[in-house]
């Protein structure tokens, strides 16, 4: 590129005429832009006024009292709790949970702090504290759904209480729970407690009993409904889970096969067993391999000795009953 | 709007028409998002004559050119061109000052304004200093000499000025829209370095620019430009002759040039024909073509001799291998390539804009002003990067190696 307008050069240049006109020599559109131009220099200039009065009385604070610029406005202090969830609880949980300070703005509020005692509660998976501003705290909670339950002894004196079991084995006391619903989760049995940090270690093995719980309560609802207490005593040693129901049965579900065909199996074999006549039975073995659905004479079957009254077909629920109790 | 977008307005004041371009230039890409076209009105010969009309039609085309981009121009690029346009060379050396003869900075800054140095006569501004390329002890050297190594540096500009009042008034068209003009390019070397390759320019290439009012031309050497010139006669001079060799007036003119004119003659009947409209209404006459073509092509043939006599010994076949590029409104003549090439002895062809651009801005008569937004935008880089170059980074830098 060789083009140079160097103004350095002796000779006048373009550069150096004037090229202002007089507004009555502009067309009409030319003044409109002038004015805008005008306007738009005199509102930079009231802003630079503004910044420049501020930045005075700002000095003028500090040489008369320093401490003065260092404190804020009075912020409003925190009215609302504002709650979502995807399940069960509620705002006075939330307040009880959070127990904040009278009278605490938004600002003074540790939001790491108020999400780990949202957590410590178990029942709530996730949890996001945002700050809503002027005077609302919004919290958003994923919640644990309860997959069974378990009944642990107080130490000493200290009664027992049921704590509830979700699927990833995070053990909680539930909240705001349907009683029903509560009364129709089996009872955990087989496995220990442990504490840690004010709760408890995660149950192992709970993914593969929460897949038999859902599977059942789908498939053969019937059956699960008498289903009472869900063992995971031999879930490490031999891979079974065995479930008692409420009318002395004793189901042996093993962990290799999938648990669809396992329930085939136990509806087939007990519907051949009532269409026999035969005697209650006590137990049934369905973790052995090679078992065939059409043949269920090779499924290992205890019948109850002759004379033990049958079963009725549809027990109460059974109140009170504590199959596991755990010194912790 | 991106804030760091910037939107320039190229601005052609032609003495037929008024065409304004505006590009969006995002400080890596143009691209052209408006365009505004007004007859012109109050400009003879690319002079401003009546400023009240000029202004109107030119504002009228500027505002179009707003409502087609739907953005407000910020700047504006002019083209400059008219009869009290003139150039000269000049060309000064200097003795190489460090004792190792390696040429620096200032031996280079110095020889730059000794050739600029050249008074100029009163009532006259620059324009343009186009800077022909170093020598060192004789040997061409395209690019910059710094640290090369000789003892005699020189080079020459060629200096493009015009008269003062006649940029002033182009200016103030433009300002009284309330605009500032932050280029002036003349009009030669916008259309020249729109319709010439980089490739042409390396090995000489004429390129002529014939406009209403008048004829424009740069010659290029070495890759850049050489000779500029103006002559103050265009395609209207062709109506004119039209008019009075046939007693027509100036639009029948203008509509028998542009439906039979041509630059070569063609027609071998004396008796044949043309009917002025062809649309059997009362009044509409008949004229010789032979005579249609000999007008045009006798006046044709006259503008690109001034422009070869005009170019003197800077023009030889020789020297100008890429031939001779056409362009301008003018240029749409037909045969008028082939004028040129017998003129100039030089092959001939109309110039094209490059394959970027759109179909709608492909004709000749807007190669000015899309390359004067090409080439003003590559004037500005380069006038900010040796900003940049002598600012505070630069001497300091500069202080160390006196150091």
């Amino acid at each position: 590129m060789t083009h140079d307008a160097d103004l350095l050069s002796s000779s006048r240049h373009w550069r150096n005429i004037p090229q202002q006109v007089k507004p009555r020599a502009m067309s009409r559109e030319g003044r409109w832009r002038l004015a805008l131009r005008l306007l738009r220099a005199a509102g930079g200039v009231g802003a630079l006024g503004v910044a420049a009065w501020g930045a005075a009385q700002a000095v003028a604070v500090w040489r008369g009292d320093p401490a003065a610029l260092a404190a804020g406005t009075a912020a409003v202090p925190l009215q609302h709790l504002s709650l979502s969830t995807d399940g069960v609880l509620d705002r006075a949980w939330l307040a009880r949970t959070l127990a904040l300070p009278a009278n605490a703005t938004l600002a003074q509020l540790n939001l790491a702090q108020l999400r780990a005692r949202v957590l410590a509660s178990g029942q709530a998976r996730e949890a996001t504290l945002t700050r809503d501003y002027p005077a609302t705290l919004a919290v958003r909670v994923a919640e644990h759904t309860p997959v069974a339950r378990l009944r642990a002894a107080g130490a000493g004196a200290e009664p027992g209480r049921t704590l509830l079991v979700a699927r990833d084995g995070v053990v909680y006391e539930g909240v705001g729970y349907d009683p029903a619903m509560l009364a129709s989760l089996p009872w955990l049995d087989g496995t220990r407690l442990v504490r840690r940090d004010g709760g408890f270690v995660p149950l192992a093995g709970m993914g593969q009993v929460s897949n038999l719980l859902s599977e059942a309560q789908s498939e053969a609802p019937l059956l699960y409904r008498s289903w009472r207490v869900v063992s995971l005593a031999r879930l490490q040693s031999d891979g079974a889970i065995e479930v008692r129901s409420q009318d002395g049965l004793r189901v042996i579900f093993g962990t290799q096969d999938g648990f669809f065909p396992q329930l085939a199996r136990l509806t087939l074999l007990l519907d051949s067993l009532r269409a026999q006549g035969a005697g209650p039975v006590t137990q049934v073995d369905l973790s052995l391999p090679g078992q065939d659905p059409a043949r269920p004479a090779g499924i290992p079957v205890t019948l109850a000795p002759p004379g033990t009254p049958a079963a009725p077909p549809s027990p109460p629920v059974l109140r009170n009953f504590h199959p596991l109790t755990l010194e912790f | 709007m991106n804030s760091k977008h910037t939107f320039i307005g190229a601005v052609e004041i032609g003495t037929s028409k008024i065409t304004v371009l505006v590009g969006e230039y995002t400080g890596r890409e143009l691209a052209i998002i408006g365009c505004g076209e007004c007859q012109s009105r109050g400009v003879i010969k690319g002079t401003v004559v009546d400023y009240k009309a000029a202004s109107d039609c030119t504002h009228s085309a500027l505002e179009q050119a707003e409502r087609d981009a739907g953005e407000r121009i910020q700047c504006v690029f002019l083209s400059q061109t008219g009869g009290h346009l003139e150039g000269f060379y000049n060309q000064a050396e200097v003795n190489v000052r460090a004792a190792d003869n390696m040429i620096d900075r200032e031996d280079i800054a110095k020889v730059s304004e000794l050739a600029r140095a050249k008074d100029l006569p009163a009532g006259r501004s620059v324009v343009h200093h186009i800077r022909r390329p170093f020598k060192v002890d004789g040997r061409l050297v395209p690019t910059s000499p710094e640290n090369l190594v000789g003892q005699r540096l020189e080079v020459g500009y060629w200096t493009v000025h015009g008269l003062e009042q006649r940029l002033a008034d182009h200016l103030h068209v433009i300002s009284g829209f309330n605009l500032e003009v932050q280029e002036i390019v003349l009009s030669s070397l916008a259309s020249g370095h729109m319709v010439t390759t980089a490739e042409e320019r390396q090995h000489g290439v004429l390129a002529i620019d014939i406009g209403g009012g008048t004829t424009d031309y740069v010659l290029y050497r070495d890759g850049v430009p050489h000779t500029t010139g103006v002559v103050p006669v265009g395609g209207t001079h062709l109506t004119n002759d039209l008019s009075i060799g046939l007693r027509l007036t100036e639009n029948h003119a203008e509509k028998l040039k542009l439906r039979f004119g041509r630059a070569v003659v063609q027609a071998r009947d004396k008796a044949e024909k043309v009917w002025l409209d062809g649309n059997f209404a009362i009044g509409d006459r008949q004229f010789p073509r032979q005579a249609i073509e000999q007008i045009a092509a006798a006046r044709a043939w006259e503008i690109l001799e001034v422009v070869r006599k005009k170019l003197g010994n800077a023009f030889s076949p020789e020297t100008c291998a890429a031939g001779v590029v056409l362009t301008g409104g003018t240029a749409k003549l037909p045969a008028l390539a082939e004028c040129a090439a017998k003129v100039f002895g030089v092959p001939a062809h109309l110039g094209e804009a490059p394959a970027g651009v759109s179909e709608n801005l492909r004709d000749p008569g807007y190669h000015t002003a899309l390359g004067l937004l090409y080439y003003g935008l590559n004037s500005q880089s380069e006038r900010t990067a040796r900003k940049r170059r002598t600012g505070l980074l630069g001497r300091v830098s500069r202080l160390f190696v006196q150091a």
